[in-house]
């Protein structure tokens, strides 16, 4: 399939149809990017006045001035990495050993385990429930509480349980001739052997983690406590509706448009950061967990 | 002495029993092969040795020790898989060195350990490789090293050599021999192939279906198997099986068969055995071919003649069954010509009871 | 095998009766053998332990929880003391139009995202093998796979920045047009196609590597005789390609029925607004509103119970059908 020039001339009109298609698909997904970004860095009265469409117009970082200098956004960000932090830790530290156990034929019971873990991605309390439940712990308004309540989750422990599985039982067998526990089994085979399937689980807990805000904007009371997510809604979502305050906003160097817009490219940044990773992993990751029982 | 003694060895799954009762005394030093088709049980049994598999009843009992409940690593075994089970994420020297560095032994022991082991080994070049840049030899003998580095009392092996090619497998089962004898550890030793268990076994035990058949030295089993199935396991070809009767003749029993007869061995099992339905086993190698010259030959019609080299496969039929003659060639310049027949000598003919498959006893063949 | 009494091998009484005879001598031992099973393995069960006490105190504790949905539930008096008032909640439930509303919604928000956006990652994915430059393909991929990764308070945050009356891109490409600015997000008939074309453009191309692993998986040499025997990249494109990844494209359409019920209302709590309601409110949003926001959790425990197990009858339904289909089930 690489030689252009062996193609009809009905073949290159429909390569170049498609690939001129998919171009234009491609920059509507990039545009809004493009587009807050230069917000981001145009003077609040061009942006108020709907001048940018592309570039930044009038350029100016005041509107990151204006962000950098609201104490709330620095406590919510360093929440923010608290929590996804904290939180993959504590997801890696009960996935993967659970998984390795649920992956181990001489398991009593596997069949039943397996299904108490699968049951749970069918079937859910619902919202009210797990939040009392939240209540009943004395969990609300704690750092513990976000990181633990969140830290299981049924389709990475399977995705972890399959690749575990696919790994040779040999390995787990001489490695307990060679008088290994299965601590150290898991240690130092298995979990070597599973760099990639680990990795993904481990973005994957990053993203819900970095991106998670409805749980933290139900949970969570104390401003000192809310992750960035729940502050942007609160900038952007709560403060939008507010015409009043939007005005008393505008200056013109900023704008509340440009100063939402600059929030916005603060808190995509980390994410853009281990993109690579999460393209080169979550591929194989979505078809590692999509397979089997 | 660090003998294995198996003493009513049962495999259950649930309901499903698949190792009845096993009973084996493998003595220190011995080299032991278990052989057997496929899903006979020869793995299980190993794992259950080796402590992978719980045992289900009886006792296991491993340098006077009773085993049944220790953990692998504390039975001071070691085990070579037929997959290597290399780690991958390792070097050599580091797949070597995993038991040692799990037991804590110092740097220097390790050090040593490792290089003496390869230098046995022939592995010393390729130390710093990992698993995925080595031959599938140079693989083999890393999951060896990483067996005897230990020093273990008994050295288990499951099928290590089936995923080697025919000459390799050649090679590496005269290595293993060596080593062997070398370092003298008990060693037990699954296959199916019976090749490998010919030149390798001290004694060879042939299971079925979860059971013994016959536990003996390669060359016993050969002459003197004790029932059809372990006379059709061993040998390449395998013996030749006709159905007879046995009669009464001027020399003493006699086997008939359509129109042909054959003169027995005379002991007394046969001797009383007049009238009974048996099953003779004749192996390839034993008869002598005939021409029409002949006489009291056995006639066969020749279908095919496989010439090798040195010998020669005949491929007949007899009375309508096939039958295979094994002949050498060298020194005899015609002797594939006009064959029409056999001739055997009475005392290389075995005899098994027709019903039973069970050979008909006070038969015995010297070595 | 022989019924000869003389004969000592194995007969097939005598493997009946071993059997019988081994079991016999094992079931007496059978807590001796789970004590020496659990000797053995204690590690496995370790490692397996705080799973299941987190799964049993975080997911399935709060099922226990769900009573209260039959509950007149107190605060005060907890979960289990509350008094039984059996299936009035329900009742309300079902004459309250807020509620029934949502149902409505949620099914028709559903069904517009099956509808416009289950055909647009196949679509994509045929496009995208259908590139040649390797460069063009990759840099294409890693951008719309992009949107995913993206939090939803952020999409929400372009939408409506994107949508805003004022300064909004889209109202001044409306003004370019002598079209007065419209305020989309107060606009009941406008908030069905922003979340759902919001949807699709934040999750198409992610979606579309399903498919793409698919196409992946056609044989070659289905193509290379194809062109042998003279067929256009379109014709092929049809004839192989998409009845290739047909099961691949059944079993997701089956998926995504079973998961009619699953809109993800984060977005929806974020765009709407007491004027579009009408239009956008779904049965989460409104068991939030009336629990977490409005603190009738029994009521709204009842609402959620009928969702939960709506959906569990659906995915269970949904994944026997796909198991069926394909042998491969769900998870
Ligand atoms: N976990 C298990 N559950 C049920 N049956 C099993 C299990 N493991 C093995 N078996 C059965 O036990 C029997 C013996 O298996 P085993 O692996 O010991 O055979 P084998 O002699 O090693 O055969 P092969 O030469 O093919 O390796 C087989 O019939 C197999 O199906
Ligand atoms: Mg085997």
């Amino acid at each position: 399939m690489a030689n252009m020039n062996l193609y009809s001339r009905g073949d290159k009109l429909f390569v170049i149809v498609n690939m001129v298609l998919l171009g234009l698909f491609t920059i509507s997904t990039l545009y809004p990017f493009i587009y807050i970004a230069s917000l981001s860095m145009s003077t609040g009265f061009e942006a108020r006045a709907g001048n940018v469409i592309l570039t930044p117009v009038g350029f100016t970082l005041e509107a990151y001035k204006q962000v950098l200098s609201e104490p709330q956004f620095w406590i919510s960000y360093r929440n923010t990495f608290i929590y996804t932090i904290g939180g993959v830790l504590m997801s890696l530290a009960f996935i993967i050993p659970g998984a390795y156990a649920l992956s181990r034929p001489q398991l009593y019971g596997r069949r039943f385990w397996n299904l108490a873990v699968a049951f749970t991605m069918w079937f859910n309390a619902g919202l009210i429930p797990f939040f009392l439940n939240m209540r009943d712990l004395g969990l609300l308004d704690s750092y513990f509480g976000i990181i633990i309540g969140f830290a299981v989750n049924g389709f990475n422990i399977i995705l972890l349980r399959n690749f575990f599985e696919a790994i040779p039982q040999s390995f787990e067998e001489a490695a307990r001739m060679d008088g290994a526990n299965e601590f150290q089994v898991l240690w130092k085979v298995y979990m070597p052997l599973s760099k990639p399937a680990i990795a993904t689980v481990a973005l994957f807990c990053i993203v819900s983690r970095w991106n998670g805000f409805f749980w933290a904007m139900v949970l969570l009371q104390d401003e000192d406590k809310i992750p960035l997510q729940v502050y942007l809604r609160h900038v952007i979502v709560e403060l939008s509706d507010d015409e009043e305050f939007a005005t008393t906003l505008l200056t013109s160097a900023y704008s509340f448009e440009t100063v939402s817009a600059a929030i916005i490219v603060c808190s995509i940044i980390p994410i853009l950061l281990i993109y690579p990773f999460l393209q080169k992993y979550f591929s194989k990751g979505i078809l590692l967990g999509g397979v089997k029982e | 002495m660090s003998g294995v003694s198996l003493k009513g060895i049962v495999k259950a799954y649930g309901a499903l029993q698949v190792v009845h009762g096993i009973d084996l005394e493998v003595q220190e030093k011995e080299f032991v092969v278990l052989v057997g088709p496929s899903g006979c049980g020869k793995s299980t049994t190993l794992r259950m040795i080796a402590g992978l598999e719980e045992i289900s009843d009886g006792d296991l009992t491993i340098d006077g020790r009773h085993v049944n409940r220790v953990a692998p690593k504390d039975r001071d075994v070691a085990m070579v898989f037929q997959n290597y089970a290399l780690y991958p994420h390792l070097n050599v020297a580091d797949n070597i060195a995993f038991g040692l560095r799990i037991r804590k032994e110092s740097k220097e022991t390790i050090a040593s350990s490792v290089e003496e082991v390869g230098g046995i080994l022939g592995l010393t070049p390729y130390l710093e490789r990992r698993p995925a840049d080595l031959s599938g030899g140079q693989r083999q003998r890393v999951a060896m090293g990483r067996a005897i580095v230990r020093r273990p009392k008994v050295f288990l092996f499951d099928e290590p050599l089936s995923n080697l090619d025919a000459k390799l497998r050649t090679q590496m089962r005269a290595e293993i021999k060596r080593l062997h004898k070398r370092l003298g550890v008990t060693s037990i030793y699954v296959t199916h192939d019976q090749v490998e268990a010919m030149t390798l076994a001290d004694r060879i035990v042939v299971m079925h279906d979860g059971r013994i058949e016959q536990i003996g030295s390669p060359m016993e089993l050969f002459l003197n198997p004790v029932n059809t199935f372990v006379a059709g396991f061993l040998g390449s070809p395998p013996m030749n099986m006709v159905n007879a009767r046995i009669v009464a003749g001027d020399l003493g029993p006699v086997a008939e068969f359509g129109d042909n007869k054959i003169q027995l061995d005379q002991v007394a099992s046969l001797q009383n055995s007049v009238g009974q339905d048996v099953v003779l086993g004749i192996r390839p190698e034993f008869v002598t071919v005939a021409d029409d010259t002949v006489p009291h030959r056995v006639s066969v019609e020749v279908d095919l003649i496989e010439t090798l080299g040195s010998e020669a496969l005949i491929h007949a039929s007899l009375q309508g069954d096939p039958f295979v003659i094994r002949t050498e060639t060298v020194g005899q310049m015609n002797v594939l010509d006009g064959i029409s027949g056999f001739t055997i000598a009475p005392h290389l003919i075995r005899v098994f009871d027709a019903k039973t498959g069970v050979s008909l006893p006070g038969q015995a063949v010297g070595q | 095998m022989s019924t000869d009494p003389d004969f000592t091998g194995p007969t097939t009484e005598n493997l009946v009766f071993d059997a019988a005879e081994a079991q016999r001598r094992r079931r007496g031992s059978t807590l001796v053998r789970i004590g020496d099973h659990l000797k053995r393995e204690w590690q496995l069960y370790a490692m397996l332990l705080p799973t299941i006490l987190w799964l049993i105190i975080f997911l399935y504790k709060p099922m226990y929880g769900l009573q209260i949905a039959f509950k007149d539930y107190s605060i005060f008096r907890g979960v289990a003391d509350s008094p039984w008032i059996g299936l009035e909640h329900f009742n309300t439930l079902f004459n309250n139009d807020q509620f029934l509303r949502a149902v409505k919604n949620t099914v028709i928000i559903s069904f517009y995202s099956l509808l416009f956006g289950f055909p647009m990652p196949i679509l994509l994915a045929l496009m995208f093998n259908e590139v040649l430059n390797q460069t063009f393909k990759k840099s294409a991929q890693t951008i719309v796979y992009l949107p995913h990764f993206i939090s939803s308070v952020i999409i929400a945050g372009i939408v409506i920045t994107a949508f805003s009356p004022s300064a909004g891109i889209v109202n001044t490409v409306l003004g370019w047009l002598g079209i007065d600015s419209i305020y989309f997000l107060t606009k009941p008939e406008w908030f069905r196609p922003i979340f759902v074309g919001t949807g699709i453009w934040q999750e198409a191309g992610f979606q579309s590597i399903v498919y793409l692993a698919a196409i992946a998986g056609v044989s070659p040499t289905l193509y290379e005789s194809a062109v042998v025997d003279g067929a256009s990249r379109w014709q092929m494109m049809w004839k192989i390609t998409v009845p290739s990844i047909m099961p691949t494209i059944i079993i997701m359409l089956i998926i995504r029925i079973g998961n009619i019920l699953e809109v993800s209302f984060e977005m929806i709590i974020l765009l709407y607004q007491p004027a579009t309601y009408e239009t956008a409110d779904v049965v989460n949003t409104f068991i939030y509103r009336q629990g977490l926001q409005g603190g009738q959790y029994d009521f709204a425990a009842a609402a959620g119970l009928f969702n939960a197990v709506v959906a569990f009858v659906l995915v269970m339904t949904a994944n026997t059908i796909s198991k069926r289909y394909s042998r491969t089930s769900l998870w």
